[in-house]
């Protein structure tokens, strides 16, 4: 496949192409999913692609050639398309290679793994040992090989392969509880656990009362924090931050958040998502994106950073700069001391559908899901149902009062859209609304 | 033999030799063509060409599916292979069986009177450019906008081990656009999706150049003149948009029989309403809410489903009560019923599961003026911004985009953003009256696992709530 890679490039440039980058990765991953405590459908893939990037006087195509049998015809078409298009005056290049790469292999123990029948039991018994009745997810085995070349001297190779399980558990339709397992080693893969929290939480959520409106301290478990530094990491794109997409333009080296978060990316850490380089090839690295609540950088590519008059982050997409991994600096607290300190607030688990009103402002709204809980004095007096969280990014962020000492690796539908490393949180004054009836 | 019934026929008949229940194979071929104009800048050109195989098997009760891009008789053995490995290591105590469908044989295609692939790119940028001129030409201040253009050519064949061969093509049509409009200190945003299935005629029938220049100048006069809008009950009149979203929303996919049984629990989420919830009331006599597939141009608009289902309109409320759910061959049975042809896939790699196509509520004969004229006091929004529901699609939110106070009958100054926060049967059981201006915009929906951003679209006429809580 390096071959292809560098047949693919070369091709490009001989037709006329200033930069040029082939990617070309091959899918064998694995899933189960579940609902009713069993197997609903169990999925394959072998598949192969190419991703490409080329450039002629400043016109910008990409694209992914499928049918790798016929590469040269593909690479003559588009390279003929993107000679008819038009110059993006923005463009700024692709970074210079070769590099240097951390030595990263996938864990054996994964790569054999060929059957995930018994993971998913042990998230079911996990959950059932709680006390849930229904439960439903999805089991994971990722495995992709990365091989990459460009026209300014890159030849890399990244074989990845990770495990994840996702469980909802239910007592009913409105008690339910959520729980992730995440690794890259066998020996660290803990579905039982993940269904035993989802099974707690669900039990604990019986017989929910409806919430009340009003501002709230709340305390959020690392499902839900991940989910806000999802969203902060996801506005922190350069190119997301161009097009209006984001609260946090024209705000670096400003106070975004309280002194309390410090947030960076890195797509080197163990996670998941680790990777050895970006899609331009340059080399993954820890990159503090958020410094005791003060702005740092945006995440860029090569055009974004020269238009920046900065450097590259090795955040490359093929066209937009985009996180790897988010990690949130850990905080003091142990999670009982995050609840103790909680006189009269709530403590949410999860959510879905975060929506913007204006990502200019960061004005959102987000429904809690799973677990919703009224606390007081640190412990749980009641279980809520049907509230939403109205607030705004910003005033999310700023208003972080204690961070916990334990991150977790979160990731989930979307909603955590890629591993996010992440503590309890405790957020005074967030708005808390319902629906009239 | 053409490859696509060569490779889906190979499969079906190696699969038909090991021992399997009932297996189908889809092989799909996608030709797109996609582009963002960012601030006036053609970012990056995207264009793509997709085809494989994707091959569903049912053993012992259980399904197992597979898929592959390479195109290789040993590789397509290979899946098949897979897929009946899975689904036996499944275990299931419960077996899974499918509703009796008749096989069917038919090729259907979507009409162009100019075709998608006739069209150079640069006439495609050209037009989403001009629209753009035009803009920028209205001298407001526009921070940042952008248009995404897509186009998406879409040849499928299905074959499944009952007899039913299906061939289709569906070229269709998108550009959404994403606006910034600024005002002394202040910003309003928009987005706006609109879709066509059909030839390149399509970007004439939506006129998109006046849409978008009516939509920033209804975001600058909120700017300038928009006041707070009002808090507690009134009346509200909510355009197609505002309808159509809440279609979708709050009827489509609590409708959705898979969700319904929760095999979306974990991802999508479940339902309020219950496995045997037809007949229960969510909203008043006047309100009918229609699934349909054959609506022509829609963006979803499709003859046979992903099961080789034939196609048809589904009411999912009716009168008011819950009338069907969207079925695909596994929660027919489930449910003791027939598909009703609601099983739909992104493309060959992924299995086809319940999916709404364009759903909306059905248009009856008010106009707009007279769904107007005897409100005494309320809001008349016509789009929104912010939206979201929660996970049983009881709780639905939708803030105003561009939203004007009425009083008298009159439509007066614009409010900013107004909040709809109501829960479904709250929403549908205030509507007393419902227009006749159908429109129609297009929508990603998402569900599943690996997520299936799949076009739909919703729509509807403009209706009338009576007495309800806005903010």
């Amino acid at each position: 496949m390096e071959d292809v890679s560098s047949r693919i490039v070369e091709k490009a440039i001989s037709l006329g192409c200033q930069d040029a980058i082939a990617d070309v990765i091959t899918n064998r991953s694995y899933q189960i999913r579940f609902a009713q405590n069993e197997a609903v459908i169990s999925n394959r893939w072998r598949e192969s692609t190419a991703s490409v990037f080329f450039v002629y006087d400043k016109r910008v195509l990409a694209s992914d050639i499928k049918d790798l049998t016929q590469l040269d015809a593909a690479v003559e078409r588009l390279v003929k398309i993107a000679k008819a298009s038009q110059k993006n005056p923005d463009y700024a290049g692709i970074a210079k290679g070769p590099f240097r790469y951390a030595r990263v292999r996938p864990d054996p123990k994964v790569l054999s793994l060929d059957e995930g029948g018994k993971y998913v039991e042990a998230a079911i018994s996990g959950a059932t040992d709680q006390g849930a009745k229904e439960c439903a997810g999805s089991f994971w085995k990722y495995e992709d090989e990365h091989f990459l070349a460009t026209s300014n001297g890159v030849e890399a190779h990244d074989h990845r392969a990770s495990l994840y399980l996702s469980i909802r558990a239910l007592v009913s339709l409105e008690s339910s509880g959520h729980g992730i397992a995440c690794a890259t080693k066998l020996s660290q893969f803990h579905p039982e656990k993940a269904g035993g929290k989802a099974g707690r939480i669900a039990t604990l959520a019986r017989s929910p009362k409806p919430g009340k409106a009003g501002r709230y301290t709340v305390v959020f478990d690392p499902l839900i924090f991940g989910s806000l530094t999802d969203q902060t990491g996801g506005r922190l794109g350069a190119w997301t931050v161009m097009a209006g997409l984001s609260p946090f333009g024209k705000k670096v080296g400003k106070k975004v958040a309280s002194s309390q978060l410090t947030l960076y990316d890195d797509g080197s850490a163990e996670s998941i998502a680790r990777k050895r380089f970006d899609a331009e090839g340059v080399p993954t690295r820890r990159n503090v994106l958020v410094n005791k609540g003060v702005l740092k950088t945006y995440l860029h590519n090569t055009s974004t950073a020269k238009k920046s008059r900065t450097k590259t982050t090795g955040n490359a997409g093929l066209v937009s700069p985009d996180p790897h991994a988010i990690f949130v600096k850990p905080g003091d607290r142990s999670r009982d001391e995050i609840f103790a300190e909680v006189k009269d607030g709530l403590w949410l688990t999860n959510t879905w559908y975060t929506r913007y009103q204006s990502y200019v402002t960061g004005d959102l709204s987000t429904i809690p899901r799973d677990g919703i809980f009224h606390i007081q004095k640190g412990d749980v007096v009641e279980a809520w149902k049907d509230i939403r969280l109205t607030d705004n990014l910003l005033h999310l962020l700023k208003n972080i009062e204690a961070l916990g000492d334990e991150p977790e690796q979160m990731m989930w539908w979307g909603e955590v859209s890629i591993p996010n490393f992440v503590p309890y949180a405790r957020i005074k004054d967030v708005g808390i609304t319902r629906s009239a009836e | 033999m053409e490859e696509e019934t060569d490779l889906a026929n190979f499969a079906l008949d190696y699969a038909t030799t090991k021992g399997v229940s009932y297996a189908e194979a889809r092989y799909e071929h996608q030709e797109q063509e996609n582009f963002i104009l960012k601030n006036g800048v053609l970012d990056a050109l995207y264009v793509g060409q997709d085809r494989g195989v994707g091959v569903r098997v049912l053993v012992n009760g259980a399904l197992g599916f597979a898929a592959t891009n390479l195109r290789t008789k040993a590789d397509v053995r290979a899946i098949v292979d897979d897929a009946i490995k899975v689904a036996k290591a499944s275990r299931r105590k419960t077996k899974i069986t499918f509703a009796h469908e008749d096989a069917i044989e038919m090729n259907w295609s979507i009409p162009e009177q100019r075709k998608l692939a006739d069209v150079p790119v640069e006439e495609k940028i050209a037009e989403v450019q001009s629209v753009d001129r035009d803009l920028m030409a209205l001298g407001l201040k526009i921070p940042a906008r952008y248009f995404q253009f897509s186009d998406n050519r879409i040849v499928k064949y299905f074959a499944n081990s009952e007899g039913s061969r299906i061939r289709s093509y569906s070229p269709r049509l998108r550009v959404l656009y994403f606006l910034t409009v600024a005002q002394d200190g202040q910003v309003e945003q928009t987005y706006r999706n609109y879709g066509w299935s059909g030839g390149w005629e399509g970007i004439a029938a939506w006129d998109l150049g006046k849409r978008v220049i009516d939509e920033a100048r209804s975001m600058q006069r909120s700017l300038v003149e928009g006041k707070k809008s009002p808090e507690g009950k009134m009346d509200l009149v909510a355009g197609p948009q505002v309808a159509g979203i809440a279609s979708h929303e709050s009827c489509g996919h609590p409708t959705e029989a898979d969700r319904v049984l929760g095999r979306e629990a974990s991802q999508a989420g479940k339902s309020f309403i219950p496995p045997d919830g037809i007949g229960m009331r969510v909203g008043s006599e006047v309100v009918n809410v229609v699934d349909d597939p054959t609506v022509e141009h829609a963006i979803a608009y499709y003859r046979t489903d992903d099961e080789g289902v034939k196609a048809r309109r589904r009411y999912l409320y009716k009168e008011g009560r819950v009338t069907e759910f969207l079925q695909n061959r596994e929660t027919a049975a489930a449910m003791h019923t027939r598909s009703n042809g609601a099983a739909r896939a992104v493309n060959y790699n992924v299995e086809a599961i319940v999916r709404m196509a364009n759903t909306f509520v059905e248009p009856k004969d008010h106009s707009v003026e007279e769904l107007l004229e005897d409100v005494k006091f309320g809001v008349y929004m016509k789009s929104f911004m912010e939206w979201n529901i929660d996970d049983k699609r009881y709780n639905a939110k939708y803030a105003g985009r561009e939203a004007y106070l009425v009083e008298n009958g009159e439509v007066k100054h614009p409010v900013r953003n107004t909040i709809i926060e109501l829960t479904t049967p709250a929403f549908w059981s205030a509507v007393d009256a419902v227009g006749k201006d159908l429109d129609f915009e297009a929508g990603f929906c998402g569900k599943s696992d690996p997520g299936q951003a799949l076009d739909a679209s919703m729509g509807g006429p403009t209706i009338r709530l009576r007495n309800v809580y806005l903010r």
